[in-house]
């Protein structure tokens, strides 16, 4: 199945938002609660992001803006933050997930880097940063700062692209009915 | 060029491909895909809601009844409904219903449906089990759906560590006692620093262990966050499978120039069994530490310790004697054909006997407590999988792991104590 388009951004540009290590995702991410009531819709999660140790975060984040974490960012394969982040046009930059925490957030869509050694040494939050999730650029203008790091592998740029694992699902289905 | 570790041959098999390297992504075409009772409605509603109402391979689909079998609830009997529809719709005959089967990383390995060399996706992380009989079961949880639609999903191979185990496992000890030992030791990092992702693959002297010890040796590592665990299939597993298999299957064992992250030994000669304390199944310690520990709830069963030879192993222990009055010890073989097993000859009946509580083939109380729980502030040994806090009942209760000789002789003593008292 091909869906690449030219015209998808796998570049952001825009503030960092800086985190530390090991943050949870039930407790860190979204309230516990949000997990346990499985809500999956983005306008239902979006209020919660990161909500217990910064409210009103979503109201003042921006598309483009790039969320920059240590090591075990998320600490499980729950999905629904990052389901709220891509919605709301983030990013993320991680020095390490656990692998099943990263295919959630590949799964929701997310455009989502890990294995970025010591990234959250080269920025502070509101930092001006520029990333390209294709291939794996990250710059910090604020500090003039540039590393390479491993990007979304080649063939996972679609699954990215149409909106995680859903969105994959709809188009493929799409395709189908138009090849029937 | 390098050899291939067991998982890099399976996938590179299942890929069509010559060869394949821990990293690459992968679209393996699975022997089969199980999908449990507790996930069904959400995978079905969410293809639903694409239009997708039919599935690549309803042939391939094995749905089985295990997570919720005696429906606890009227919401779980409304749940039951609608899988039954949901094959129906789908056109799965492989649907293992309530009394049909038993628990899916389980009978399958008893009825030759999973063979040495086989690769399926599951939506459930136990499907590690399948290393037991040198297969290997991915969890792709709510991906699962994409699997159901198009007959695969993207996999990274993982990468695998070796773990070899040395010496002759002392007599009364248990494999699942090797389990708990090695959750504490990847605790301390004494084996590998992470096992996220891995598959670990065990060597060594392995052909001391029948398929019941194998899936023993499985549990503890999958709660290390272990993505797949293998063993080479020794001769006796291969006549297992031979013997039930239900279509031709090739054993696959790791290259001897594979390439491992990285290589650990395990002196298995001295080990005593072991009690994994509450909060982790890496907080093992001799039972020597806790011996005397009383104990109210007790089960045996679950992907960890449901095989006929656990149930027979804590028969033995339970003939002719009853357990502690202050005690209810509840029994959840992995498999109809065991319950019917157990029935025919005399160990339903010794359980029944010593005062155990029979449940039907499943997860039992380790599936959210949804039969069996336990009450707030209350002390269970059990062969659950994990004694994470919650795990089957209130969160502050302490939970205890054991082997099933460990549970079955606590049961017995109304503490715990090492069963080798009573042999």
């Amino acid at each position: 199945m091909s869906a690449m388009s030219d015209t998808f951004q796998w570049q952001l540009k825009g503030r960092c938002y800086k985190l530390g290590h090991n943050v949870p995702h039930p407790g860190g991410v979204v309230p516990q609660w949000v997990i346990v009531g499985r809500h999956f819709d983005a306008p239902d999660i979006i209020p919660h992001l990161f909500e217990e140790t910064d409210p009103g975060f979503h109201t003042r984040c921006k598309p483009g803006d790039i969320i920059v974490t240590g090591k075990n960012f998320g600490m499980g394969p729950k999905m629904n933050g990052y389901i709220a982040m891509q919605a709301l046009g983030l990013g993320l930059v991680c020095e390490s997930m656990p692998f099943l925490a990263w295919r959630a957030a590949i799964g929701c869509g997310l455009r989502v880097m890990t294995d970025c050694v010591n990234v959250s040494e080269m920025c502070e939050t509101g930092d001006e940063l520029e990333v390209d999730f294709r291939n794996g650029f990250f710059i910090n203008h604020t500090r003039d700062v540039r590393r390479e790091y491993p990007p979304i592998p080649d063939s996972l740029l679609e699954v990215v692209q149409l909106g995680g694992n859903a969105g994959w699902l709809k188009h493929w289905h799409e395709i189908q009915g138009a090849g029937a | 060029m390098a050899g291939m570790t067991a998982v890099e041959k399976v996938l590179a098999r299942k890929s069509g491909k010559a060869a394949v390297r821990a990293g690459d992504v992968v679209f393996p075409d699975p022997d089969f895909v199980m999908i449990h009772d507790g996930v069904v409605m959400g995978a079905k509603r969410e293809l639903d809601s694409l239009g997708i109402t039919r599935l690549a391979h309803p042939d391939k689909v094995i749905m089985v009844t295990d997570h919720d079998v005696i429906y606890g609830s009227p919401r779980a009997a409304e749940r039951g409904a609608y899988n039954r529809e949901a094959a129906s719709v789908w056109g799965v005959k492989n649907f293992y219903d309530v009394g049909r089967g038993g628990h899916g990383h389980i009978f399958p390995m008893e009825t030759g449906l999973l063979l040495p060399g086989m690769f399926y996706f599951d939506n459930d992380r136990h499907a590690t089990n399948a290393g037991a009989i040198g297969a290997f079961g991915f969890r792709i949880g709510t991906e699962i759906t994409r699997v159901l639609a198009t007959g695969t999903n993207w996999v990274m191979v993982p990468k695998s560590v070796r773990l070899t185990l040395r010496g002759r496992l002392p007599d009364g000890v248990h494999a699942r006692d090797i389990g708990f030992r090695i959750a504490a030791l990847l605790q301390t990092g004494a084996i590998t620093e992470d096992l996220d992702y891995r598959v670990l693959e065990y060597a060594g002297d392995l052909d001391q262990f029948a398929l019941a010890a194998r899936t023993a040796l499985c549990s503890s590592p999958t709660e290390m966050r272990a993505y797949g665990v293998f063993l080479p299939p020794s001769e006796a597993i291969l006549a297992h499978a031979r013997a039930h298999a239900q279509r031709p299957f090739e054993p696959v064992y790791a290259d001897q120039d594979a390439i491992y992250e990285s290589a650990y030994e395990l002196d298995i000669s001295g080990l005593e069994p072991q009690v994994s304390t509450p909060g982790g199944v890496h907080n093992a310690v001799d039972l020597s530490e806790v011996a005397g520990t009383r104990v109210s709830h007790a089960f045996i069963g679950s992907c960890g310790s449901g095989m006929w030879d656990d149930m027979e192993q804590a028969a033995a222990l339970l003939k002719g004697r009853r357990i502690a009055p202050h005690v209810r010890l509840f029994i959840a073989p992995g498999s109809e054909a065991s319950t019917r097993r157990m029935a025919a000859g005399n160990l339903m009946q010794t359980f029944i006997e010593a005062g155990a509580v029979m449940l039907p083939a499943g997860c039992g109380p380790c599936n959210d407590a949804v039969i069996g729980p336990v009450h707030a502030g209350e002390v269970s040994i059990s062969t659950a999988t994990n004694n994470n806090a919650g795990r089957f009942g209130a969160r502050d209760a302490k939970l205890y792991l054991g082997s099933p000789l460990t549970v079955a002789a606590s049961a017995v003593a109304g503490e715990i104590i090492d069963a080798r008292q009573l042999q």
